[in-house]
């Protein structure tokens, strides 16, 4: 798909992005799809590959507010969402909001705290607001995550649960970058902290209209039977322990209608789905233990469902 | 939700109904078949049980009321105690116990009424049972219907029993049946509530369905079955002491035969000609008239009875009317005799004879038989042509006669014409006075005969028919065993019957009119008689008109003419009596050779197929050439669609011109490139496809044709102009796949 035209903004914020990260297209292009739809996302990688850089430079590009968790295991919920301080000058306690206050949260190593110290970020994702002491704050929007974790098999891990999992729009990972990527990343490693010279693109006026926009991108009938089609097909699936949920047929569509956006159209293609199909909905489906042992991957089921589900060719008969 | 559940309900109801209307078709054969009496108490208790099972009354409750209803109804049939005084009950079960120990040790025969009953009505319980199951728990009846329509065709097959009704009632209720269980089972896998429109919806066609289809069964044409009917050889392979008369050895053929002293046997059909005939009119040929019945067939009365000769173009020296006023139409005939009879054949009203040799004929007068005379050292009659005065006769004359009291009349004349043997059965004769009972006047009386020969349990077959055994009349087994059979049956009946009232009548052999071939020169129809048409028919004496014909056989139409010069006193016969003479004739000639075929189906399907046998056996190798030809054709057509499917394809769409066509012409596309052997996966997405199709021909045309369809499929937009845009582009790929 890479030689459709993109739209000039999002084209324009993708360029700015890459200024500083080299290589990685994709995952900029996957995190801006998140952004736009109004979702969350999940990094799944090691330490040290960019991941920081990648949703900073991200922020600076929508001159988004920018706010970094780093999750340990002794960190509370408070310290997530902030917490009511008593003031003895003004004899009352006073609200100082944590770092969820943001747009734009980095949520690092999201699985090494505990899951109450989780279920407060996952709060605020879901709801757009957090309650502390019972006075309920609201989020200003836009209000994007993006989460990472370490690799399930690492060590003194909490693993997110099902429910909480199906909140993040997209997983992805990153990956190490090839080595002409990596030999020019250390070339401008040499010289400045790139990030510091980034402008930002759009502000984030402009960011909410796009998101208006893309509800207005047209997805047909037969789209529509095409997303039903793939996520009953995740459910059918003889791996598959539990399927993805309506939830997942939603967020597969919004990430669509963004990703048209993105490449300038106003209706979602059945290529769109397609690709996107498997950050959508590979960490929605929990597979049978059998298939587990086999090593077959969440990803490895999708694509079977995709190969099993027919293209729509020719327009629905009502 | 509560309307489907209603709806439900009342579609359910419709089953239970359905599902008793077809188990019904079980037990109404059985008052006639069985010595079943009392069946509506059965019935009743089927109806309840299957309410009871529609309204889903506790099992308890249900068998409580069953079993209440039995007891009562037997006590009711078989005792005459009063159902409270409960002294009968142990009757009861003593009477259990004992048939149970009959049923063990395998006395059927010891079982006594009021047990079957018991047993009856638990069979019946659980056929509700089944029912039960079959419709609202497995939504499948196909099988019992079945069994249904097979119990009934079996009964009216081999048992007196007339299921005509009873299958196109089964047949309505099995279709409706099947229709609902097969919406209900569509429902159950499409896991669809059912609003009531639906189900109105699937109601009329499934009405009209069924509607349609009984009308269609009700008239098509029942054709006889083509293969021979099992059904007398098994009744006869079960009562084969029946002894065989004399002369039913060999099966004879059609024909003009002189000896009719034993009726019956099967007809073998010949079409060997033996009159060639130009006439103006149909009628039926005459030859002899024969008077003496014998219980198994005709013989003459007096051999070498009175002759008169009389030379040709000389009046014909007997008249058989007696009306002097009678309305005639003059007409002439040519016959050509194509073999060698000693007799000619003649029309009613015959006047005189002519041949251009000049011998002379006579006449027997018994017989009313006409031969050549002075034939000299002729070979035999040739070529001779008839005057005749074709009459009309009167109704009125006829209707005046009621009895015997007439000069003309005489003793002698009766004893003649209504000769029988003593040995005819009673019952000839019950059922003549039965038919003619209401009827005043003898024409009434003969014309009841007559139409009585018409109902269905007449059949006209030439192979299928008995020979009477030794004691056996004739007549009475074609009307009161067989009722199967050809001319002679019916003819022979008519006059045996007429005569045992007292009705004067004969038997009159000769020739149908014969097979049309068409219009000759001089404006005469020309037919030709075939030994298939030799006929039998019957004349009735009345003695203000004459001898008068009647057509009794089944599929044959008297050509007699009548007046009906009466006032219109019964205005509804009219119809049956009088002829339209002349109109349809000319209009439809090919009905002239329809008589015979028309009624008798199965003698008609014998024949089709035997031409359409003959006709394939002679011409089978053109056929085998065209079908060759045709195979071939296709053959390479389908070889080579590959080089012509293109310009077709071209041809079919340059002339499109909306843009609605657009969509259409991609997907013929779509299918031609595959044809081509650029397959398309079915989740490759038409961009990818296209880009894979383009790289392949080295161009961008098929993903800028995508895009368009693209636009319309998952945008549902059609960009005006779009095909007229495209279609360039369109026809460059099309051409790319001429191979």
């Amino acid at each position: 798909m890479t030689h459709e035209q993109l739209n000039p903004t999002i084209g324009r914020i993708l360029e700015n992005i890459e200024k500083v990260m080299i290589g990685k297209r994709n995952v900029a292009e996957l995190s801006l799809v998140a952004l736009l739809s109004g979702g969350h996302v999940l990094l799944e990688d090691v330490p040290g590959v960019g991941k920081t850089m990648m949703v900073r430079a991200l922020a600076k590009s929508v001159n988004a507010k920018f706010r970094r968790i780093q999750f340990t295991p002794d960190l509370l919920p408070s310290d997530v969402t902030g917490v009511s301080i008593y003031n003895p000058k003004e004899l009352e306690f006073q609200f100082r909001p944590g770092p969820i206050m943001g747009n734009i949260i980095l949520a690092d190593e999201i699985n090494r705290t505990s899951p109450k110290t989780q279920s407060a970020l996952l709060e605020g994702m879901e709801e757009s607001s957090v309650t502390v002491d019972g006075i309920t704050h609201r989020l200003e929007k836009p209000f994007f995550v993006m989460a990472t974790q370490n690799p399930i098999e690492y060590e003194g891990t909490y693993p997110l649960p099902e429910a909480q999992l199906d909140r993040f729009l997209l997983k992805m990972k990153m990956g190490y970058p090839d080595v002409n990527e990596e030999m020019e990343v250390l070339s401008r490693a040499q010289r400045t902290m790139p990030i510091e010279e980034l402008e930002s693109v759009i502000d984030l006026n402009d960011l909410r209209e796009l998101q208006e926009n893309i509800k207005l991108v047209t997805v047909d009938d037969t789209i529509k039977r095409y997303i039903v089609d793939i996520v009953n097909g995740t459910r059918r699936n003889s791996s598959v322990y539990l399927g993805a949920s309506p939830r997942g047929s939603i967020a597969l569509m919004k990430a669509a209608q963004a990703y048209a956006y993105m490449y300038k159209r106003d209706y979602v293609l059945p290529d769109d789905v397609q690709f996107l199909a498997s950050y959508v909905l590979a960490h929605r489906i929990i597979l049978k233990s059998e298939a587990k042992f086999e090593g077959i991957s969440a990803e490895d089921v999708l694509e079977r469902v995709l190969a099993r589900v027919p293209i729509p060719v020719q327009r629905l008969v009502k | 939700m509560n309307g489907g559940k209603l709806q439900s309900n009342i579609l359910n109801m419709w089953l239970y109904i359905c599902g008793f209307l077809l188990l019904w078709e079980w037990l109404r054969p059985l008052k006639q078949l069985t010595d079943t009496a009392n069946l509506t108490v059965f019935i009743i208790f089927l109806v309840i049980s299957l309410v009871l099972a529609y309204f889903k009354v506790n099992i308890f409750v249900r068998n409580g009321i069953k079993l209440l209803y039995v007891l009562y109804t037997i006590n009711l049939l078989y005792f005459e105690d009063s159902f409270f005084k409960l002294k009968w009950f142990f009757y009861v079960t003593d009477s259990v116990i004992e048939n149970m120990r009959a049923v063990f040790q395998g006395s059927w025969v010891s079982l006594t009424d009021d047990f079957r009953s018991i047993l009856f009505f638990i069979l019946l319980g659980l056929m509700a049972y089944l029912l039960r199951y079959w419709l609202i728990s497995r939504r499948q009846i196909f099988v019992f219907f079945f069994m249904t329509l097979l119990y009934i065709t079996v009964l009216d097959t081999f048992t007196p029993y007339e299921a005509e009704f009873a299958i196109v009632r089964t047949i309505v209720i099995g279709f409706a049946l099947m229709g609902i269980l097969t919406f209900y089972r569509i429902l159950d896998r499409e896991n669809l509530q059912m609003p009531a429109a639906f189900a109105r919806k699937w109601l009329i066609p499934l009405v009209g369905m069924v509607c349609v289809s009984i009308i269609i069964g009700y008239a098509a044409p029942k054709a006889s079955p083509i293969w021979p009917d099992p059904v007398p050889y098994i009744k006869s392979y079960s009562q084969d002491n029946r002894e065989d008369g004399n002369g039913s050895g060999g099966i004879r053929k059609v024909g003009y035969g002189m000896d009719d002293s034993t009726l019956g046997g099967p007809f073998m059909p010949d079409d060997t000609v033996v009159y060639e005939t130009e006439a103006d009119h149909r009628q039926y040929w005459k030859v002899e008239t024969k008077d003496v019945y014998t219980g198994k067939g005709w013989v003459i009365a007096e051999e070498n009875g009175e002759k008169i000769a009389f030379a040709q173009g000389e009046e014909f020296p007997i008249s058989n009317y007696t009306d002097e006023e009678m309305t005639v139409d003059e007409r002439t005939a040519t016959i050509r005799p194509f073999l060698q009879y000693p007799h000619i054949i003649y029309p009613l009203g015959l006047k005189v004879v002519e041949n251009d040799i000049g011998h002379s004929y006579e006449v027997d007068l018994s017989l009313e038989k006409i031969s050549g005379a002075d034939l000299g050292n002729l070979p035999g009659i040739g070529q001779y042509t008839v005057e005749y005065e074709s009459p009309r006769f009167s109704i009125r004359g006829m209707m005046s006669t009621v009895d015997q009291n007439h000069p003309l009349l005489t003793e002698d004349f009766l004893a003649r014409y209504t000769q029988l043997p003593d040995e005819l059965p009673e019952r000839v004769r019950d059922l003549a006075l039965e038919l003619t009972q209401d009827k005043e006047n003898w024409y009434e009386k003969a014309k009841a005969i007559e139409d009585y020969f018409g109902r269905v349990d007449f059949q006209y077959d030439q192979k299928d028919v008995a020979v009477p055994g030794r004691n056996e009349d004739y007549v009475d087994q074609f009307l009161f065993e067989t009722q199967k059979g050809y001319c002679d049956n019916f003819s022979t009946s008519m006059v045996v019957m007429l005569r045992s009232i007292g009705i004067p009548a004969r038997w009159v052999k000769g020739y149908t009119e014969g097979d049309f071939r068409g219009m000759t020169d001089s404006g005469k129809r020309l037919y030709v008689i075939t030994n298939n048409n030799a006929h039998s028919w019957v004349e009735v004496f009345f003695p203000e008109v004459g001898w008068v014909p009647f057509e009794p056989t089944k599929g044959f139409s008297n050509n007699a003419q009548f007046t009906f010069d009466l006032d219109s006193e019964q205005p509804g016969q009219q119809d049956d009596v009088l002829e339209a003479p002349e109109a349809p004739e000319v209009d439809k000639p090919e009905e002239t050779d329809a008589p015979e075929q028309s009624a008798q189906t199965s003698f008609s399907w014998k024949d089709t197929f035997d031409k359409t046998t003959q006709f394939l056996r002679t011409n089978w190798l053109w056929f085998a050439a065209a079908i060759a030809v045709l195979t071939l054709t296709t053959y390479i057509l389908y070889k080579t669609r590959l080089k012509w499917l293109p310009y077709f394809l071209i041809f079919r769409y340059r002339r499109r011109k909306n843009d609605e066509d657009f969509p259409e012409a991609y997907i013929a596309l779509l299918t031609q490139l595959n044809r081509y052997g650029l397959k398309r996966n079915q989740e490759q997405t038409l961009r990818e496809y296209a880009r894979y199709v383009d790289h392949y021909f080295s161009s961008g045309e098929m993903s800028a044709l995508t895009s368009t369809y693209e636009q319309y499929l998952y945008k549902g937009k059609l960009q005006e102009g779009s095909w007229e845009n495209t279609k360039e582009l369109w026809e460059n790929l099309i051409k790319k796949t001429i191979a």
